[in-house]
């Protein structure tokens, strides 16, 4: 399923390329507004430093992405694996290795956007 | 078949997953409240002298540098030292000598579960609903209720303590030297760390059978366990195969019933069993953890959890980093043999 | 006029689940497995001896040392030499270092085990009903960012996924629990999930939404319990599962505190310093924690046969 999806010409390849960006992309416009908007945030609204702060939602927003990478890598090499565990473990369940890698994107694209949405303001701010 | 593709895309992925994994545990270790410079100045320390430290060590640097970094250090499997266990001693070096030991646990663990969860599971499905189906599915039930801390310690006062077959804990008997050095077995071994390989390797029977004395109630505490979730899956996989029409149509036309079962079902069944086996490794690292404790072998888990309990992060994240390799790795071996047994898994 | 033929033949609410058990023969499926029963068995002794414990031998926990000196060992006059005496008619499973009987500990740490696996059950099926019934109902991203996640956690072993967040959370009872909690949540949406996406296929969910109920009312009147089943076969046996994991972290130093009547605690000290000279020490902890779960074990799956017996054959 995943080699037929592979791109034939160069239109292909920028829908095949666009598709995967947009997904990304706007989870991670996400993130960095929600990011920079925390910082700012808990900079106001609590005694915390900036040092304190950015590393606190930095690690937030690390921990989300090393979420979706394992669980995106994951899906891919063990999918196979899971959808049999899945069908022993309960009764219903449709779990699809393609389903799983789209929602991981999304989950470590709002991390990886709240890493550097961390890292924009931390730096505007001077640390 | 696109085999050679397919192997090396998974390859390829354990990228992603140590990279992914690396940085869950940066992140972990950075929202918990414990403060690293401190665990590593001890407790008397003088606030100058943590502040000294934080410098030195770079903990005063934005985090995303602290990142940066880790990942580079990481991708070169230089862990760092260790703060508390063994100060300054690389944690890399300290994993070393661990990291044989756990997976020779897991590994013979695992195949004891493996060689007697599948007959067993096969035999419960084929007899459904005989009396050794049953005594089967409530040993099973009962193998998966027992903690591997509790079972751990009764094998270990039948059959050390109050029979006295087998030794209690460590690896390997005091007094077994290797040839040509003074080292004793079990603290530095020569070539793959294996300690039934190599004493096999270096041609010293005595020290292989004192070895496997050693392993041989751990190895079973963890392969019971195994079995039991083995063979409740070989035994539903099993019975899910024979319902289906070709078995039927096999068996009207007459073979023998135990050669159809055998020749169709087995295989067919043992597909799905297989990759759950593979997640189930983990499982089975879990169990590692406790075994170790129980039987003061000092493994990778019980490295962990040392270093879990002293604050001692670089030891903790190479050994979680080391945890999920093997875990990958494992999985990625089952995916390998399951693309042979099912072709179609490659398309 | 078919909404109100449906609403007559399938109501919602908790009356219409009482209904509807009442009319499936899933308490004679129960009653007529023998395991289940056994199992049954098992769980009521164990709570009445947590009761009884509760009651007659413990204050409000934990106990202070003095309490306990106090309450346990009045029949010992402070004997020290009596420490780790073997079993014993006076002392059913022995003393150990401190010279108390180990019978009403094991009893007192089947409350513990009970109390504690309830509260962590407790929390991650409602923390679990609620991510499954919204990822159900509001389908699309929702559903797929959550499940997902779920399946993500739980595709982590569990001791090792609830040793990561006792780091996080620190080491303690409560964070243990805290932890054990986020570990089983996921089995607990995924199995509401499914629950309620096969409720909502039923046209009086439909019917219910366009008379105007709101999203929340329907949410928490029909669909949920019309989940109520799967999600109590699957605590019965989480919480077996729970016991082990609890008692699995204390074992190793990151639950309850030292000197604490739980059965981790016990078994821990009996393995560290009672291995070769005071076997009982570890094992009645250890035996009680085994049997109460096995009971835990017997009655889930006893309970998944009844509700489904298409299920009968198949492994959790």
């Amino acid at each position: 399923m995943e080699r037929a999806a592979r791109p034939g010409s160069a239109s292909e390849l920028w829908a095949w390329i666009r598709d995967r960006l947009r997904l990304v992309g706007s989870a991670a416009l996400v993130g960095g507004v929600l990011a920079a908007l925390g910082v700012v945030g808990s900079l106001l609204l609590t005694q915390y430093g900036l040092a304190v702060v950015s590393t606190q939602l930095f690690s937030l927003a690390a921990l989300c992405f090393g979420f979706g990478l394992l669980g995106w890598s994951g899906s891919v090499l063990a999918g196979t694996g899971v959808e049999h565990a899945q069908r022993y473990l309960d009764t219903d369940t449709d779990w699809t290795e393609d389903d799983s890698r789209r929602a991981m994107a999304r989950i470590g694209g709002f991390g990886f956007g709240g890493m550097l949405g961390v890292i924009c303001v931390a730096s505007l701010l001077g640390v | 078949m696109a085999s050679k593709w397919f192997v090396a895309k998974r390859i390829l992925l354990l990228v992603p997953v140590l990279t992914g994994v690396a940085t869950l545990v940066f992140a972990i270790l950075h929202i918990s409240p414990g403060d690293p410079a401190r665990v590593m100045a001890g407790q008397r320390a003088t606030a100058e002298q943590i502040e000294l430290i934080r410098q030195e060590t770079g903990l005063n640097d934005p985090i995303w540098i602290q990142y940066g970094r880790f990942l580079a250090d990481t991708a070169q499997l230089s862990f760092g030292d260790s703060y508390v266990l063994k100060p300054n001693q690389p944690v890399a070096s300290i994993l070393k000598n661990s990291i044989p030991i756990t997976i020779e646990l897991a590994v013979y663990g695992q195949l004891m579960g493996i060689t007697l969860g599948l007959p067993l599971g096969v035999l419960s499905a084929i007899k459904q609903d005989s009396i050794t189906d049953h005594i089967t599915r409530i040993g099973a039930l009962t193998g998966i209720s027992v903690p591997i801390f509790w079972s751990g310690p009764v094998v270990i006062i039948l059959f050390s303590v109050m029979l006295g077959i087998f030794p209690t804990n460590g690896r390997i008997a005091q007094g077994f030297f290797l040839s040509d050095t003074w080292l004793f077995f079990g603290n530095e071994l020569p070539v793959t760390g294996l300690i039934t390989i190599d004493t096999l390797l270096l041609g010293r029977y005595d020290a292989f059978a004192s070895a496997v004395r050693h392993l041989f109630l751990p190895a079973s505490v963890i392969g019971i366990y195994s079995m039991a979730l083995i063979s409740r899956m070989m035994r539903s996989s099993m019975l899910e195969v024979i319902r289906q029409d070709y078995i039927r149509t096999a068996r009207a036309k007459g073979q023998g019933e135990k050669i159809t079962m055998l020749k169709h079902g087995l295989k067919n069944a043992f597909i799905p069993v297989i990759t759950v086996i593979g997640i189930q490794f983990g499982t089975l690292l879990g169990g590692a953890v406790l075994t170790e404790t129980v039987f003061g072998i000092q493994g990778m888990g019980m490295i962990l959890v040392e270093a879990i309990e002293v604050g001692d992060y670089p030891v903790v994240q190479g050994a979680v980093l080391v945890f999920a390799l093997l875990f990958t790795l494992v999985n990625l071996g089952v995916d390998i043999t399951y693309s042979y047994l099912d072709p179609r898994i490659q398309q | 006029m078919s909404t109100r033929t449906q609403n007559t033949r399938r109501q919602g609410g908790i009356r219409g689940l009482f209904a509807r058990i009442r009319a499936s023969q899933f308490l004679s499926e129960l009653a007529s497995n023998r395991l289940a029963i056994v199992g049954l068995v098992i769980i009521t002794t164990m709570a009445g001896l947590a009761i009884y414990a509760r009651v007659f031998i413990g204050g409000v926990p934990p106990l202070t040392e003095g309490q306990y000196q106090a309450i346990i060992h009045s029949n010992l006059g402070g004997n020290s030499d009596l420490a780790k005496a073997s079993p014993s008619l006076q002392y059913p499973f022995g003393l150990d270092g401190q010279a108390r009987s180990i019978f009403p500990r094991v009893m007192y740490g089947a409350w513990l085990a009970l109390k504690w696996g309830t509260i962590t059950v407790g929390a991650s099926t409602v923390l679990g009903v609620g991510l499954g019934v919204v990822a159900a109902y509001y389908g699309d991203i929702t559903d797929n960012v959550i499940m997902r996640a779920m399946d993500v956690l739980l595709a982590f072993p569990s001791l090792l996924l609830a040793l990561a967040l006792v780091t996080i959370f620190g080491t303690g009872l409560e964070n243990a629990v805290l932890a054990l909690v986020l570990v089983y949540t996921p089995r607990f949406a995924r199995v509401v999930r499914g629950a309620a996406l096969k409720v909502m296929e039923d046209e009086y969910i439909d019917a219910t939404v366009a008379l105007g109920a709101r999203d929340f009312r329907v949410l928490v009147r029909h669909v949920v319990p019309n989940c109520l089943a799967p999600v109590t076969v699957q605590s019965t046996l989480n919480f077996g599962l729970a016991i082990i994991d609890l008692a699995a972290l204390s074992f190793l130093g990151f639950g309850a505190e030292a000197g604490t009547p739980s059965w981790g605690m016990m078994l821990s000290n009996g393995v560290e310093h009672g291995l070769h000279s005071a076997w009982w020490w570890a094992f009645f902890p250890g035996l009680f924690l085994a049997l109460t779960v096995l009971g835990f074990n017997l009655l889930g799956d006893g309970m998944r046969d009844a509700l489904d017996p298409r299920m009968r054959d198949a492994v959790d």
